[in-house]
């Protein structure tokens, strides 16, 4: 008996460290396990926006018409929007950029956000994306249209409200709600999870295997990242870009930004729709068949705000998926985003 | 003996193949007895997910430190059953007895692994514990608090992560220890002959002391019998 014990009790001891003699590699180390950001890869192209280095590229010729483009999130990144990139050979300039904590734009810690006060979804978004705007605009008489997905079309609204002369055109697909209470309701009921399910056990059971501290991004982003990437909710089977795509891949959840910008929102309660009622440009309102989170009448709800719009319905795609499936974008969305801009 | 001592290895060997973990086992030690020395358990509940677990263990009789040798596998319910797993093989020890009141220690080895559409894990680590508590023939009441730590992990990425999320991603055995959580919280049963009605509930807390797991509850429901 005291043999089988000390057999049992080696080979344990054995199974549990017989790895520790192996070369070291680590989670947390750039580029190990998500892409590395600006700051770690200068190859990387950027602007510096506020204190903040992001991710930013853009295309097509300087002087003609902006159209910035607002990834989701908060937290995304703009690569899935990437398809857009053809706009630039249409005449526009199109541009990209990663929100700050978001994509491969510059990481900042849980407090900074925080220390950002009840004024914060202004100081973080509203004014980055005015330094963006300001970054590559050429002259006072240059056109700006925003379009935005998701949290973009959040963001885009609560900035053309607050600015709405300075935008001549917004197109909006799918903003998750406008008031605070709106955007809570929608997280719950595309995100729900049941409780016997794959995606909560795939949400859940990963916290054993690793644990990042608040600073540890390459941790948070990575475990994070694991749970973005599909959702059969909204009708997101992942992006196809066709020859829009980087010759690289590399994207990244920004799990700092999102957690701070929720507990931001619980306590500040902040309406997007603030201000809007002053734009009386047509707004694009773009919602997809495929996602059993937005009905036609949650589409009712959220578009009652925009008092001038069109209303579009994108047939056999997603909560993304106007933007990130090439043939859907090339055969339909494009087209129409092309006609909404000539209208304005 | 050499037979014992060949099917135990055969057992953590097999264990370790299916990549599985042992937990841990709620044991009333005042049940104790030379003719009861195996045990065999089932339990269901939630600890990083909605699970469901079934173990033995067996007794080395002493009679200052009784032993229990043994393994437990469980596993997350979900569409896939077999993509994720947990095993722990150890050994959970009496080390002092007064009167009612009595102090144990659990050592395991732990082994799990985890898939989803981006990634395959299969990690090593460690599950060290300690428990107080009061226990009588029929009932006993318990304190438990220990720390799981993920000492190495291999990550193994599907084409879908690198087609759709990154293409230079490092997969291979990452250490030093990837994780690791800490946990406390009351066990307590009922005995009633030579079967053992257990409950155990508590909070999981991760390593900085910090931040909290996405579940960071456990609570399990188990039932021990005696042969």
């Amino acid at each position: 008996m005291k043999k089988s014990f000390t057999i049992y009790l080696t080979f344990i001891i054995i199974s549990v460290f017989s790895f520790s003699c192996s070369k070291e590699r680590y989670i947390d180390a750039p580029g190990n396990l998500v892409p590395k950001t600006v700051e770690q890869n200068s190859a990387l192209p950027s602007i510096s926006v506020n204190g903040a280095l992001l991710h930013s590229e853009a295309f097509g010729p300087e002087d003609s018409t902006l159209i910035i483009c607002i990834h989701g999130g908060p937290g995304g990144d703009y690569r899935y929007m990437l398809n857009c990139k053809t706009l630039a050979t249409k005449g526009y300039r199109v541009v990209f950029y990663d929100q700050r904590g978001a994509g491969l734009s510059q990481r900042f810690s849980k407090s900074w956000y925080k220390s950002q006060g009840r004024d914060a979804i202004n100081r973080i978004f509203y004014d980055e994306l005015r330094g963006v705007i300001a970054h590559y605009k050429t002259s006072a008489s240059q056109k700006v249209i925003l379009i935005g997905q998701s949290w973009g079309a959040m963001l885009a609204t609560g900035y053309t409200g607050k600015y709405p002369n300075e935008i001549n055109g917004l197109i909006v697909a799918e903003p998750g709600g406008l008031k605070w209470n709106d955007v809570v309701d929608y997280v719950s009921e595309s995100r729900s999870f049941k409780l016997w399910g794959e995606t909560l056990n795939d949400a859940t059971y990963i916290d054993q295997f690793m644990t990042g501290k608040e600073a540890q991004h390459e941790i948070l982003d990575y475990k994070a990242g694991l749970m973005g990437t599909t959702n059969a909710i909204v009708g997101d089977l992942g992006s196809d870009l066709g020859n829009n795509a980087p010759p690289y891949v590399a994207s990244r959840t920004g799990a700092v930004v999102n957690a701070a910008s929720y507990e931001l929102g619980q306590d500040t309660k902040p309406d997007f729709s603030a201000g809007i009622n002053l734009f009386s440009k047509k707004v694009l309102f773009v919602y997809s068949s495929n996602n059993k989170a937005y009905p036609d009448s949650w589409v009712s709800r959220i578009a009652a705000a925009y008092p001038n719009k069109e209303i579009f319905k994108a047939q056999g795609v997603g909560h993304s998926g106007m933007f990130d499936q090439v043939n859907f974008w090339t055969t339909t969305m494009e087209p129409k985003v092309i006609s909404y801009i000539q209208s304005l | 003996m050499k037979s014992f001592t060949i099917k135990s290895i055969i057992i953590i060997a097999v264990f370790s193949l299916l990549q599985n973990k042992i937990s841990a086992q709620v044991i009333n030690w005042k049940k104790n007895s030379k003719q009861n020395k195996h045990l065999l358990h089932i339990n269901s509940g939630g600890e990083y997910g909605i699970t469901a677990g079934i173990g033995y263990h067996r007794l080395v009789p002493a009679k200052k430190n009784p032993l229990w040798l043994g393994g437990e596998f469980s596993m997350p319910l979900g569409n896939e059953l077999a993509d994720d797993l947990k095993v722990k093989l150890g050994a959970q020890i009496r080390l002092a007895a007064f009167n009612y009141f009595q102090f144990s220690a659990r050592v395991q080895g732990v082994s799990r692994r985890y898939h989803n559409q981006s990634v395959t894990l299969f990690n090593f680590g460690s599950d060290f514990a300690g428990t107080l508590g009061y226990y009588r023939k029929h009932w006993f009441l318990g304190v438990e608090a220990g720390f799981d730590k993920a000492i190495v992990t291999h990550f193994k990425h599907s084409d879908w992560y690198k087609n759709n999320i990154y293409d230079n991603v490092q997969d291979g055995w990452y250490e030093p220890a990837t994780g690791g959580n800490f946990y406390y919280g009351l066990q307590g049963g009922y005995s009633i002959k030579k079967t053992d009605i257990t409950l155990k509930a508590g909070k999981l807390l991760q390593q900085d002391f910090q931040s909290q797991p996405l579940l960071p509850f456990f609570g399990q429901l188990g039932l021990n019998f005696r042969f």
